[in-house]
């Protein structure tokens, strides 16, 4: 795997799935599974422990809503490569825990911290989010509510354009060779 | 401007007079590392040849790997996994270092983590040359871009600075403080920063102990861990390197997101209950008395060093491992490994039951002698999430070695202060 798909300047679905605090992304599939990247077994075991519905609801532009520290412990990348096979589009959480942080800004997965996040959305809300920005518009029947967190820096919104780390640094170096 | 020791190191390596905490540049890290692992190295060296068309390094004496995972086997998978390793190394000119032990013990023992470098590594323990006032900073999948253009963007950290105080009591060291800060402060309350040590507490605490404390750095959140420099550091380092040092004190009226005291002489034995260092995780030792072992630990990046091994002979002495435990004791290093022999601490720990291992990552990985589903297991590894040392049924429990060998000689979790007084 050298990165996911870009995502659109605004991504457009639904809260997907709210997690709390310190949240250990190698639960997403379940530690026994932490070692495959095979698509189909981890659609088996993606999210089971929490909602045996989730893979078949959940649409390409969903976002998932953590809170403090997501992504801690000792985060593996298959749990990612998985909800992004179901189309997951960011996770947007309170604050992420830095070796999750890096391991997928690299892969180009934007990861918004958005303070206040955890606390407003609920599960199901459909949102808006400009990745760039970090603005994230919730719609509610009684109307809508708008969040700002920080913007990712200049070097990781190239990085998720480019469909992450490994293929921005393609681009550059085929830039480079053709000087 | 006053900057951070991490600043100054940074500001360096970028190049410039001073950088600040938030900018994103550009660094040159001195060194840049990993250990063999598949998946890792064997993908990462393809892809600088294949995908960039690198077939010669401007500068090989910045690479270094490490060979320390995957020895205890010795079958055809292990073999093939270390002679990619070799093949790639001597094709690029790359300084490789195999089973001298713990790529992360060896790189202070050969020089490597010297006062104010900049190593990066896609191993975050690597935050334990910190001990030595060298930053050590875990990159993941971002060291190839290091190995691909000699630098990489990185968002200059804040820091927490760590004023310590007091000494530890007998039966007590880092891994003890390392967990209180997590109680303390919560499992990111270092978050994207660095946490800087100093203070009479900090110029007190033994080497191994600093090594310890900075390879844990990221239970706190924290993407590093330094020292300020010492009489300590400047002479240990002074053996091993060649040419001046080059040690960074942070200037007196440094910027820091937080500042907190810490009285060494206060803390009590810790111990970390299975799944997670998070916080709600770290229970004082006394708490979990009585909860029986089967496996106990004492080696890894983090602790197995000759101070740790003191501490499991101090215990042991004279004692021997429960009936129904399994003692095993991994030197991080061939070098702590003779010096224990030469000490005569691993007799000691023979004659108490111990088993000793070569020295490795094998253990704490799940890969040697892994635990099974009804294993209870007490290590001075650095994690102990379900699965990571074998069977994901089995329990991992987290402690000092003192309180890890106190532990094994009691069949249950217990002090060492509890068991030398018996």
């Amino acid at each position: 795997m050298t990165g996911y798909p870009p995502p659109p300047d605004l991504i457009e679905g639904r809260v997907a799935w709210v997690f709390g605090d310190d949240f250990d992304v190698d639960l997403v599939i379940g530690v026994e599974n932490i070692k495959t990247y095979d698509a189909d077994e981890l659609r088996a075991v993606t999210m089971k422990a929490y909602d045996e519905s989730f893979v078949d609801r959940v649409r390409p532009g969903d976002v998932i809503v953590g809170g403090r520290n997501f992504g801690y412990g000792h985060p593996h990348y298959p749990p990612m490569v998985a909800l992004r096979n179901l189309g997951i589009a960011a996770v947007l959480a309170e604050s992420f825990s830095p070796g999750f942080w890096r391991g997928e800004t690299y892969n180009g997965m934007p990861l918004l911290t958005v303070p206040g996040i955890s606390q407003t959305v609920r599960l199901g809300d459909p949102v808006t989010v400009d990745w760039r920005t970090a603005t994230v518009h919730i719609q509610r029947a009684d109307g809508t509510q708008t969040l700002t967190g920080q913007a990712p820096s200049d070097r990781v919104q190239r990085i998720i354009s480019a469909g992450g780390s490994f293929n921005l640094m393609l681009a550059e170096h085929a830039q480079e060779e053709s000087r | 401007m006053p900057q951070t020791i991490v600043e100054k190191i940074l500001a360096r390596t970028a190049g410039r007079d001073e950088v600040r905490a938030g900018e994103n540049l550009p660094c040159r890290p001195d060194y840049m590392i990993a250990y063999d692992f598949p998946g890792y190295t064997d993908v990462m060296f393809r892809q600088m040849h294949d995908d960039f068309g690198i077939t010669k390094l401007a500068e090989p004496e910045r690479y270094l790997v490490f060979i320390d995972h995957m020895l205890t086997r010795g079958d055809q998978r292990e073999q093939d996994v270390h002679r990619v390793t070799r093949e790639w190394c001597e094709f690029y000119g790359i300084r490789l270092h195999e089973a001298d032990g713990i790529g992360h013990q060896v790189m202070v023992e050969r020089g490597y983590a010297a006062p104010g470098n900049f190593l990066i590594h896609f191993d975050g323990h690597i935050s334990g040359a910190g001990a030595f006032n060298a930053l050590g900073w875990g990159v993941r999948r971002d060291l190839l871009e290091g190995w691909v253009k000699g630098e990489l963007f990185l968002d200059i950290p804040a820091t927490t600075r760590f004023e310590l105080v007091g000494e530890f009591q007998p039966g007590v060291d880092s891994r003890d403080l390392v967990h209180e800060i997590i109680a303390r402060l919560g499992a990111d309350g270092c978050a994207h920063q660095v946490m800087e040590f100093g203070g009479p507490g900090a110029r007190a605490m033994k080497i191994d102990h600093r090594q310890a404390l900075c390879g844990m750095a990221m239970f706190t959140g924290a993407v590093s861990a330094i020292f300020e420099p010492d009489d300590t550091i400047l002479e240990r380092a002074g053996q091993v390197t060649e040419g001046e040092l080059a040690p960074v004190w942070p200037d007196p009226d440094a910027t820091y997101a937080a500042v907190h005291t810490i009285d060494l002489s206060q803390l009590r034995p810790r111990v970390v209950t299975p799944g997670s260092a998070r916080a709600a995780n770290t229970k004082l030792a006394d708490e979990l008395t009585g909860t029986a072992v089967t496996k106990a630990f004492i080696g890894s990046c983090a602790s197995g060093r000759i101070e740790d091994i003191r501490a499991a002979a101090s215990v042991l002495d004279g004692r021997t491992v429960a009936p129904g435990v399994t003692l095993n004791v991994v030197p991080t290093s061939k070098a702590v490994h003779d010096q224990a022999e030469r000490e005569g601490l691993l007799d000691v720990l023979r004659a108490a039951g111990a088993q000793i291992a070569q020295s490795s990552c094998d253990f704490c990985f799940g890969y040697q002698k892994p635990l099974q589903p009804e294993d209870v297991c007490i290590s001075t590894g650095v994690l102990n999430i379900s699965g990571r040392m074998g069977s994901t049924d089995a329990g991992i429990y987290m402690g000092s070695a003192f309180t890890v060998a106190a532990s094994a000689v009691s069949g249950h979790i217990n002090t060492a202060a509890e068991v030398t007084r018996e």
